[in-house]
C-alpha cells in the first residue's frame, strides 16, 4: 500500500509541480509585480510599495476600465444566458431537423475568437458591412453608423459580437440539462392541466436550478477574462469606451512596457471578479431563501 | 408533448430565424471570400458573387500563411497530446488514490480553472523571458499545457469516476499492480473521455490569442490568431483575402469537431450538469 502511494504521488506529480509554477507561483507574482516599479527605460524592478496602486486609483481611465468590465460582463452574461436558454427550449420540442440544427447552433462557439472578431469588425463595416446594409435597407436606420467607431455604440457592438459567439456554450449546457428532467414529473404536471408556462415554472426551472447557477458563473469568469474580441475590434477604444482589465493589462503591460502598472490592474481585476461572483453568490443566496421561506 | 399545429408552424419559424442569426455571418464570410477581387462591394450588400471565384484563396495562402499554420499545428498537438497524458496520469490517481491530501488538492485544480490568463501573464513572460523562451514553442506549449491541464484534469476525473469498479477491483485481485490496471484497463476504458478531452484542448489551443500575441516577436513564430490579426493591418481592407485566410483558419478544428461531436458535447457537458 505504501508502494501504491508512492506511485500515485509520481502520476499526479507532473501536473502538480506544472500548476504550482505555472499558475499558483504567477498569481503570487503578479502582487509582487504590482508592488515594484519597471519601464522600458528602467527594466529593473524597483520597490514602489503601494505607490502604483495610488496611481493606477489616480488615473482616470481606471474609473472607465471599471465601469466597462461591469457593463460589459453583465450585458454579455446576461444575453448569453437568456438566449442560451431559450434556444435550449426552442431545441428540446421535437421538431423536424433538430439534430441538424442542434449541431449548426455550435458553429460561433467553435469558430476562433479572432476569426470571429475580424468576421464581426467586417459585419460593423461603416461602408462595406453587412449591418448597415441590412438595416439601411430594411428602413431601421436613416444613415450609416459607425459602430466601433462611435463611443456611444462601441461597447453595444462588442456585446452583440460576444454573445453572437458565446450563447451556443450556454445552450449546450441548458439543453443538457433540459433532456435530464424527469419526464414524468413533466406528464403529472400536465395531467393536472399545467399550460406550457407553468410547466417551466413549476417543474423544468427547480430542477435545472444549479446548471443555472454553474452556467452563470462559468459564463461570468470567462466574459470577465475575454480579451480576444475586444482586442480586434476595437483595441479598446474609442477613447477607452470599451477598454476592459485584459485588454488594459495587455496595453500597459505589452504596449507601454509598464509592467507594474499592469499587474496593479491585474490584481484589481482579481478582487473586482471577486466580488462580482460573490455579489452573484448573495443574490442567488437571498432568492434560495425566499423560495425555501415561500 | 402534444401541440397545436400553429403552435408547431411558430417553432418551425423561430427554428429558422435562429438558423439565419447564427448563420448569415458565416455565409457572408464564405461569400465575400469567393469574390473576385475585382468585383467592387455593392450597396446594398449583394449576398454572393456573380462570379465566385478561388483568387483570394490562392493569394491568402502565401507563404507567411503556410509558417503560421505550421507553427498552430505544433504547439496545438503537442499541448493536447502533453496536456491529455498529464490530465489522465493526475485523474487516475486523484480517482483512485487514498490520499489524506486528494480533496485540496481538487480544490486546488477546480481554483485554476479561474485563474485570469491576463493577470498572470506579466510574471509568466519574465520566467520565460529568465528561461531564454521567448519567441520559442515552448514558450508557448508550456503556457498552454498549463492553462487547459486544470480543465482536462477535471474532465477526465469526472469521467473516470463513472467507469465501472468491478473491472479494476477483479485485476488487482488477480494480482495487477495499479500501474497493469491503468495501462490494460483505464486507458482502454476512457477513451470517449480521451477524445472529448483533446478535442477540447485543440479549440482552446488553436485559437489562443493573449499569450500568442504576447510571447511571439517575429513572423517565423506567430500562430494564426496572431498572424491573421497581423494581416489586418498589412492588407488594410482587402476583406476578400482576410476572409478567405479566415476559413482556412477555421476549417481544421470544425472538421475535427464534426468528426467527434459526440464526444465532445458528452464530455462538456458531464463536468457541468452533473458535477
Amino acid at each position: 500500500m505504501r508502494q501504491d502511494r508512492r506511485l500515485h504521488w509520481l502520476l499526479l506529480a507532473p501536473a502538480l509541480v506544472l500548476m504550482a509554477v505555472m499558475l499558483y507561483y504567477p498569481m503570487l507574482g503578479t502582487v509582487y509585480e504590482s508592488l515594484h516599479e519597471t519601464s522600458f527605460l528602467n527594466p529593473d524592478p524597483k520597490f514602489a510599495g503601494l505607490a502604483l496602486y495610488r496611481r493606477v486609483l489616480a488615473d482616470g481611465t481606471f474609473a472607465q476600465v471599471l465601469a466597462n468590465s461591469v457593463v460589459w460582463t453583465l450585458g454579455v452574461v446576461l444575453l448569453q444566458n437568456v438566449l442560451g436558454f431559450l434556444t435550449a427550449l426552442l431545441l428540446n420540442q421535437n421538431l423536424p431537423m433538430q439534430g441538424a440544427l442542434r449541431a449548426v447552433v455550435l458553429l460561433p462557439f467553435i469558430l476562433p475568437g479572432v476569426v470571429a472578431a475580424i468576421l464581426w469588425r467586417f459585419m460593423y463595416d461603416p461602408q462595406l458591412g453587412l449591418v448597415n446594409s441590412l438595416l439601411l435597407q430594411a428602413g431601421l436606420i436613416e444613415n450609416s453608423v459607425a459602430w466601433l467607431a462611435d463611443s456611444r455604440m462601441a461597447m453595444a457592438s462588442v456585446v452583440v459580437a460576444a454573445v453572437w459567439k458565446g450563447f451556443p456554450f450556454s445552450m449546450l449546457i441548458y439543453l443538457a440539462a433540459l433532456q435530464n428532467v424527469d419526464r414524468s414529473q413533466i406528464e403529472a404536471a400536465m395531467l393536472d392541466g399545467a399550460g406550457p408556462v407553468r410547466r417551466l415554472i413549476d417543474v423544468t426551472l427547480p430542477a435545472i436550478r444549479d446548471v443555472v447557477v454553474v452556467n452563470i458563473v462559468l459564463t461570468l469568469i470567462l466574459t470577465f477574462n475575454y480579451f480576444d474580441i475586444i482586442w480586434v475590434l476595437t483595441k479598446g477604444g474609442p477613447q477607452s469606451a470599451t477598454h476592459i482589465f485584459p485588454t488594459k493589462i495587455y496595453e500597459t503591460g505589452f504596449g507601454q512596457f509598464r509592467f507594474g502598472e499592469a499587474a496593479t490592474y491585474g490584481v484589481f481585476s482579481i478582487l473586482v471578479l471577486a466580488v462580482l461572483v460573490a455579489l452573484y453568490a448573495i443574490v442567488q443566496g437571498g432568492a434560495n431563501r425566499r423560495r425555501a421561506a415561500a | 408533448m402534444r401541440q397545436s399545429r400553429a403552435a408547431r408552424l411558430g417553432l418551425m419559424l423561430l427554428q429558422l430565424l435562429l438558423a439565419l442569426i447564427v448563420l448569415l455571418p458565416f455565409f457572408w464570410m464564405v461569400s465575400v471570400s469567393l469574390k473576385p477581387p475585382t468585383e467592387p462591394f455593392a450597396i446594398p450588400a449583394r449576398l454572393w458573387p456573380d462570379d465566385p471565384t478561388i483568387d483570394n484563396y490562392v493569394t491568402a495562402f502565401r507563404p507567411e500563411f503556410r509558417t503560421y499554420f505550421l507553427n498552430s499545428l505544433v504547439v496545438s498537438l503537442s499541448t493536447v497530446v502533453i496536456t491529455v497524458t498529464l490530465g489522465l496520469l493526475a485523474a487516475y490517481s486523484f480517482t483512485r488514490a487514498q490520499l489524506a491530501a486528494i480533496s485540496a488538492l481538487v480544490g486546488l485544480v477546480v481554483l485554476a480553472q479561474m485563474f485570469p490568463h491576463s493577470a498572470i501573464i506579466i510574471p509568466i513572460y519574465k520566467m520565460m523571458r529568465g528561461a531564454n523562451l521567448l519567441n520559442t514553442y515552448w514558450s508557448l506549449i508550456l503556457a498552454y499545457v498549463s492553462v487547459t491541464l486544470p480543465v482536462a484534469i477535471w474532465m477526465l476525473r469526472g469521467f473516470l469516476l463513472k467507469l465501472p469498479a468491478a473491472l479494476e477491483e477483479s485485476a488487482a485481485i488477480d494480482g495487477a499492480g495499479p500501474l497493469r490496471v491503468f495501462w490494460d484497463i483505464v486507458v482502454p476504458l476512457s477513451r470517449p473521455g480521451l477524445i472529448a478531452t483533446a478535442v477540447y484542448v485543440l479549440i482552446v489551443t488553436w485559437q489562443e490569442f493573449l499569450f500568442a500575441l504576447s510571447f511571439t516577436s517575429t513572423k517565423e513564430m506567430r500562430t494564426l490568431p496572431v498572424g491573421l490579426n497581423d494581416f489586418i493591418g498589412q492588407y488594410g481592407i482587402r476583406y476578400g483575402e482576410l476572409m478567405a485566410s479566415s476559413v482556412m483558419v477555421s476549417l481544421p478544428v470544425m472538421a475535427v469537431f464534426f468528426f467527434l461531436q459526440r464526444y465532445f458535447v458528452a464530455g462538456i457537458t458531464a463536468g457541468a450538469v452533473k458535477g
